[in-house]
C-alpha cells in the first residue's frame, strides 16, 4: 500500500503578536505515505510543534498548501477541521492532557462520544482498547492517581480508540523516565506495525530510532530528511 | 449522554475545588435569599388594596388648594355634598362613598366593657359593595342606612359580646348613646390603605347641628371615593371638574378663591400619596422606597453572579486545558457552551434550594422587623415559576460569559501549556471587582448619611421638649374636670406639670382660616391649637413676645389668640401691638380676639414638613385631653399606675388611653429607621459577598502565582513585600470603586434628603469613611489569604508546579 497520507507545499507559519513577528515555519514541503512512521527532530523553538499542529489540523498555516488525504485543507475553518480531525487523527502530547475530572474509562471514551457513537458500540471499543493497552484494571482510576507512564498509556489508548489513520505524538516520552518511555515507544511501534501512520516529534535520538524516517527542522525549515532502514526489535513490556 | 459526561466532569471538578464551590454556593444562595425577601416585600407593598374587587374602577377625590400662609397643598379630604353632586352631574359615576374617622367617639361600652376604639369610621352604605366587605352574620341588605346603626367586625363582636350571634341586633353605647348592631362583617385585612373594625352609619351625624358643616361646601373632612363604570372615564370627569367646581362650589360663596380636583386611582393611594396631606389612611407606603429596594435587590443578585463569573474566569486557566483537549478530540463550541451552562445550572439550583432553606430560618426574624407575615408558599404556582425563572436567569447570567469565553479558545492555543492568562479576562474581572465594591461603598456611604440624618433629627432642637411626657384622651365633657384632674395628679411630686391641650404637640391637626381685623380682612390659613395656660411651659415652648394665656382674665377664654412666629412672619408684622382677629376660632364675629403673644416656632410634626402658621386659642371645650410632664427620676410604670388610678376615680366612664411622647416621635420616623436597618443588612451582605468574591479571586491568583511566589521567596524576598505586591493591585481597584460610587450615591442621598425640610449636608467625612472601610475590609481579606501563601515554605510552592 503506497497511498499519500499527507503532503505540504511551501508551508509557512507566521505568529504575530503586538510586538514581534515570528516565522515559525518557512516553506516547508514534504510528503508522508500511509503506514509510515516519521520522526521530526530539531532544536527547541525550531517549529516542530507548530508543524505538527498544522499537520494535525489544530491550526491553519499562514501560507502554502496542505493536502490531507488528497484534500486541500489549509483554509478550512475550525469546524471543518474538527470534523476531519475526530475521524482520522489521534493525538498524544508530552504532558498527556488527560481530563483530570474524568476517569480512565471516561477519558478513553471521549473521542467516541464526539463521533456520536452508540453507547454499546462505545463500550465494546473502549474495553477492547483497555485490553489492548493492558490497563483494564485501571479503568476506574483518575489521571492524578496514575504515574506519568500510566497516564501516557491512557493517552495513547485515547488516541487509538477511534481507529484513526494517523497518530501525532508531540514528545510523547518527554515527561517520562526511560523505562516508561520505552513502553510508550513500543506501543507506538506496535500500532505502526498494524498499519497506523505515525508522526512523532522527539528530542531523543533513541526514540527516533523507532521511526523509518527522520525529518530535521532548523529555524522553521527542513534541513535534511534521512530515510532509515530496519527497525529495532519490538519488546513488549508490561507496566 | 454528552450532557452527563459534561455534568460528570464539572461536578467532579467542583467537588475537587471545594473552596470555590463553597464560595459560589454561599454567595449565590445569600444573594438569592436577599433577593427573595425583597421580592416578597415589594410584592407586599404593591399588592395593598388588592382585595377590593372593583379597585380598578375606584378613585379617591383629591383637592388642590392654595391657602394664604401655606401655599399649594394636595388634600385627600373633601366636602360633605361633593359625593352627591358628583353623582348627579356625571352619569359615569356609578356609586360614591364617603368615610370619616370617628375621632370624637371617646368611649365604646357594653355592660362593664369600656374602651376607646381607634379604628371606627362613619361610612355611607355603599362601603360594602365598593370595598368588597363580606357580611358574616345578619341581613346584608340596607346596612348603615338608619341613624345610629353599626356594622362591627367579628373580633369586635367577640371582644364585647363573646360571640357574633350575641352581638347581632344588640346595642353598643358610643359616647353613652345606644347604637344598634345591624350586622357582623368579616375581619378586615390590614393589607390596605384603610382599616376599620366598627362602621357607623353616616346618617347618624348628617343633618345633626354639630355636623351642620356637612351640608356646606366650606369645610373638608370626609374622604370621597367614586366607583366609575369604567376607569377610562376618570379622564373625562377630570376634564369637566373645573366647570363643575365653578358651578357648584365657587357659586356658593364659601370663601374659595382657588380649588382644583383630580381623581386618584385606588391602586395609587397606598404607594403614591406622599404629596397629599390630610389623608385619613391607616397605612401609607412610598413608591420610591419600593423602587430603591428593587434596584438594590437586583444589584445584590448581580454581585452574587459577578462572584460566580469572576471565579469561573479565574478557574478558566485550569479549565482551558480541558476545553482545549475536548476540542482536539472533536468537541464543537456549542457543546462546550452547554457544558458550562449546565454547570452553572446545577450550582444555581443548589443555591436556590439553600436560599429557600435559609429563608425558612430567617423569615420570622424578617417578619418581626418589617411587621409583615411573609411565608414561602410553594403551592402558589407563581412562586414556583418565579423560582424557575430565577434559576434560568441566574444560570444564564453567571454561566454565559465563562461559557462563551472559554469555549472560544482554539484548541491549539490552549495546549501550549495553558492559556496566557488572557489580559482581557483580567480586565473584565477587575472591572467586576470595581463594580462590586462600588455598590458596597455606595451603600455604606448611604447608611452613614441616613444615620446622620436620623441623629440630626433626634438631636435637633425641635423647639418643643417631648421627653418624659404623655397625653391622655378626654371623653365627652371631661374637660370640665380639668382643674380637679390637675390638682389630684400634681399631688404626686413626680408629676411636674399637667395641661389641657389638643394633643401632645399642641395642635388639633385641623387647618382653617383666621381673619385679621384690618382693612383688608386679611386671611391666613393656620393650624389650630387649643391649649391652656400651662401647655407652653409644660413642653418648654418659648414665648418670645407678649404674654401667655391667663385663666384669671375672663376674656382669655376664646377672646384672645397666641400665634407662632411663622404666622407673624407671613402676616408681615413687626410686633403684635394692638393686633386683633376679626372673629374667634369658631367664627363668632361678635368678639375680636386680641393677639396677646407669639411663641417661637416649634415642630409640631416631623422634620419632613415645614412649620406652618399656627394659632392657639384657650377654649377648654376643644381640649382633646391633657399633656402631662413627669420627672425623669420616676419609672414610667409607676407614673402610669398612679395616673391610671386617679383617672379611673375621676372619669369612670372614660376609657384610659395614653400616648407616650417618645412613642409618638418614633412612630413619625419609624419608616426611616426601617429603611436604615434594611440598608445596613444590604450593605453588610453586599460587602460580605464582595469580599467572598475577592477572597476567591485572590486564592486563584495566588494559585497561579504560587511558583512566582516560591521563586521570590527562595531568592530572599520578604513575606510582607510579596503580600504587598498582591494587595496593592486590589486596593487601587477598591479606591477606583469609591470614585465611581460616591457621585452616584450622593445623587441618591440628595433625593432621600429632599424629603426632609430640615436636613444634614452631604459630608465629606462620610465619603472618606465609606471608602476607608471598604479598603480596610478588602485589605484584610486579601492579606489574610495572601499572607498564608507567602508564609509557606518556598519549596512547597516550587514543587507544586
Ligand atoms: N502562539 C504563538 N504565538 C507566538 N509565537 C509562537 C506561538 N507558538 C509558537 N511560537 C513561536 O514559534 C516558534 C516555534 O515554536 P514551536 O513550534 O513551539 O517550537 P518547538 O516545538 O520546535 O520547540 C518559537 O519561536 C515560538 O516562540
Ligand atoms: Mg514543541
Amino acid at each position: 500500500m503506497n497511498t499519500t497520507m499527507l503532503k505540504t507545499v511551501n508551508l509557512t507559519k507566521i505568529f504575530r503578536t503586538d510586538e514581534v513577528e515570528t516565522t515559525a515555519l518557512h516553506n516547508v514541503s514534504f510528503q508522508i505515505q500511509s503506514g509510515e512512521f516519521v520522526a521530526i527532530m530539531g532544536p527547541s523553538g525550531c517549529g516542530k510543534s507548530t508543524l505538527l499542529n498544522i499537520i494535525g489540523l489544530l491550526d491553519n498555516p499562514s501560507g502554502g498548501d496542505y493536502y490531507f488525504m488528497g484534500q486541500e485543507v489549509s483554509k478550512f475553518t475550525e469546524k471543518m477541521r474538527a470534523n476531519i480531525r475526530k475521524k482520522n487523527i489521534g493525538f498524544v502530547f508530552q504532558n498527556f492532557n488527560l481530563i483530570d475530572e474524568l476517569n480512565v474509562y471516561e477519558n478513553i471514551e471521549l473521542p467516541l462520544i464526539y463521533l456520536g457513537m452508540s453507547s454499546s458500540e462505545r463500550k465494546k471499543r473502549v474495553e477492547a482498547t483497555l485490553e489492548q493497552m493492558q490497563i483494564m484494571h485501571r479503568r476506574k482510576h483518575f489521571p492524578l492517581q496514575l504515574s506519568g507512564g500510566q497516564q501516557q498509556r491512557v493517552a495513547v489508548a485515547r488516541a487509538v480508540v477511534a481507529n484513526p489513520h494517523l497518530i501525532l505524538a508531540d514528545e510523547p516520552t518527554g515527561n517520562l523516565d526511560s523505562a516508561h518511555g520505552e513502553e510508550v515507544m513500543n506501543l507506538l511501534a506496535q500500532l505502526n506495525q498494524s498499519g497506523t501512520t505515525i508522526i512523532m516529534v522527539t528530542h531523543s535520538q533513541h526514540d527516533a530510532e523507532y521511526s523509518q524516517r527522520i525529518v530535521r527542522l532548523f529555524d522553521g525549515q527542513i534541513v535534511n530528511e534521512n530515510i532509515r532502514f530496519g527497525k529495532p526489535e519490538i519488546s513488549v513490556l508490561d507496566s | 449522554m454528552l450532557f452527563f459526561n459534561y455534568l460528570n466532569s464539572s461536578l467532579r471538578s467542583l467537588v475537587r475545588q471545594k473552596t470555590y464551590l463553597l464560595i459560589n454556593l454561599l454567595g449565590l444562595s445569600m444573594g438569592i435569599a436577599a433577593y427573595l425577601v425583597i421580592v416578597m416585600y415589594v410584592t407586599y407593598e404593591k399588592s395593598f388594596d388588592n382585595h377590593i374587587e372593583q379597585g380598578n374602577n375606584i378613585f379617591r377625590v383629591v383637592e388642590v388648594q392654595n391657602e394664604p400662609g401655606v401655599g399649594n397643598q394636595h388634600v385627600a379630604i373633601t366636602m360633605g355634598p361633593l359625593a352627591r353632586e358628583l353623582k348627579n352631574t356625571f352619569p359615569s359615576v356609578k356609586e360614591t362613598l364617603r368615610v370619616m374617622p370617628a375621632y370624637q367617639i371617646a368611649s365604646v361600652e357594653y355592660n362593664n366593657k369600656l374602651l376607646r376604639e381607634t379604628n371606627m369610621m362613619y361610612a355611607d352604605p355603599s362601603i360594602f359593595n365598593m370595598f368588597s366587605i363580606k357580611i358574616s352574620l345578619g341581613n346584608p341588605n340596607k346596612l348603615l342606612e338608619e341613624p345610629r346603626s353599626l356594622v362591627i367586625s367579628e373580633d369586635v363582636a367577640i371582644k364585647y359580646f363573646g360571640s357574633a350571634e350575641k352581638a347581632l341586633n344588640s346595642m353598643l353605647l358610643l359616647n353613652n348613646m345606644p347604637y344598634r348592631i345591624e350586622a357582623i362583617m368579616e375581619n378586615q385585612t390590614k393589607h390596605s390603605h384603610i382599616y376599620f373594625d366598627i362602621l357607623i352609619s353616616m346618617s347618624s351625624i348628617e343633618g345633626t347641628p354639630e355636623f351642620e358643616w356637612m351640608d356646606h361646601w366650606g369645610s373638608n373632612s370626609l374622604v370621597t371615593y367614586l366607583l366609575l363604570d369604567n376607569k377610562d372615564q376618570a379622564k373625562e370627569i377630570e376634564k369637566a371638574l373645573p366647570q363643575f367646581i365653578k358651578d357648584k362650589i365657587f357659586s356658593q360663596n364659601e370663601g374659595w378663591e382657588f380649588l382644583e380636583m383630580y381623581l386618584q386611582p385606588l391602586d395609587d393611594i397606598y404607594l403614591k400619596s406622599k404629596h397629599i396631606k390630610f389623608q385619613m389612611v391607616y397605612a401609607a407606603g412610598d413608591a420610591r422606597t419600593v423602587s430603591i429596594f428593587m434596584v438594590i435587590s437586583a444589584l445584590i443578585l448581580l454581585i452574587a453572579c459577578v462572584n460566580y463569573i469572576n471565579i469561573s474566569l479565574a478557574r478558566s486557566v485550569k479549565q482551558a486545558r480541558e476545553v482545549g483537549m475536548r476540542k482536539v478530540l472533536g468537541a464543537d463550541r456549542m457543546s462546550l457552551v452547554y457544558r458550562f451552562i449546565s454547570e452553572s445550572l446545577v450550582i444555581t439550583l443548589i443555591a436556590i434550594l439553600l436560599a429557600v432553606g435559609m429563608l425558612e430560618l430567617i423569615l420570622p426574624e424578617i417578619n418581626s422587623m418589617l411587621g409583615t407575615s411573609f411565608v414561602l408558599d410553594f403551592r402558589k404556582p407563581l412562586f414556583n415559576i418565579g423560582l424557575l425563572l430565577l434559576l434560568v436567569i441566574i444560570s444564564l447570567v453567571s454561566g454565559s460569559y465563562p461559557a462563551f469565553y472559554l469555549s472560544r479558545y482554539q484548541p491549539i492555543s490552549v495546549l501550549k501549556g495553558g492559556i496566557k492568562s488572557s489580559v482581557k479576562s483580567s480586565y473584565l474581572s477587575k472591572s467586576l471587582v470595581v463594580f462590586q465594591f462600588a455598590i458596597s461603598i455606595g451603600l455604606i456611604f448611604s447608611i452613614l448619611m441616613i444615620n446622620d440624618q436620623i441623629r440630626y433629627i433626634q438631636k435637633k432642637d425641635l423647639g418643643i421638649t417631648y421627653s418624659n411626657s404623655l397625653f391622655l384622651f378626654f371623653g365627652q365633657n371631661d374637660f370640665k374636670k380639668l382643674d380637679v384632674l390637675k390638682q389630684s395628679l400634681l399631688e404626686n411630686p413626680a408629676i411636674r406639670s399637667v395641661s389641657g391641650s389638643s394633643f401632645i404637640n399642641g395642635v388639633s391637626g385641623s387647618q382653617g382660616p383666621i381673619f385679621i381685623n384690618d382693612t383688608a380682612n386679611t386671611k391666613l390659613t393656620v393650624r389650630y391649637g387649643f391649649v391652656d395656660e400651662d401647655f407652653f411651659k409644660t413642653m418648654n415652648i418659648e414665648l418670645i413676645e407678649g404674654r401667655n394665656f391667663d385663666p384669671t382674665i375672663h376674656r382669655d377664654s376664646a377672646g384672645v389668640v397666641i400665634l407662632n412666629q411663622s404666622a407673624v412672619k407671613k402676616l408681615g408684622w413687626s410686633d403684635i401691638n394692638g393686633k386683633k382677629l376679626s372673629a374667634t376660632a369658631d367664627g363668632d364675629s361678635t368678639m375680636q380676639p386680641d393677639v396677646i403673644g407669639v411663641i417661637r416656632d416649634y415642630h409640631y410634626y416631623s422634620l419632613r414638613s415645614v412649620i406652618e402658621p399656627a394659632a392657639y386659642f384657650y377654649v377648654p371645650e376643644m381640649f382633646r385631653g391633657v399633656t402631662i410632664k413627669y420627672s425623669a427620676q420616676e419609672s414610667r410604670a409607676n407614673i402610669e399606675k398612679f395616673i391610671e388610678s386617679k383617672w379611673k376615680e375621676l372619669f369612670p366612664k372614660t376609657p384610659y388611653q395614653s400616648v407616650f411622647a417618645d412613642q409618638y416621635i418614633s412612630d413619625t420616623y419609624k419608616s426611616d429607621l426601617k429603611i436604615r436597618n434594611l440598608f445596613v443588612y444590604f450593605a453588610i451582605l453586599s460587602m460580605f459577598l464582595s469580599c467572598l468574591g475577592l477572597y476567591g479571586l485572590t486564592s486563584l491568583l495566588i494559585e497561579q502565582k504560587t511558583k512566582t511566589i516560591g521563586i521570590k521567596r527562595a531568592l530572599g524576598s520578604s513575606v510582607s513585600s510579596i503580600v504587598f505586591d498582591l494587595v496593592k493591585e486590589y486596593l487601587v481597584l477598591v479606591g477606583l470603586a469609591g470614585l465611581i460610587a460616591i457621585p452616584l450615591s450622593i445623587m441618591f442621598i440628595q433625593r432621600f434628603l429632599d424629603d426632609y425640610s430640615y436636613r444634614v449636608e452631604i459630608s465629606f467625612y462620610n465619603i472618606v469613611v465609606a471608602i476607608l472601610m471598604a479598603v480596610t475590609i478588602a485589605f484584610i481579606t486579601v492579606v489574610f489569604k495572601a499572607g498564608k501563601t507567602a508564609n509557606s515554605n518556598p519549596l512547597e510552592a516550587l514543587k507544586y508546579e
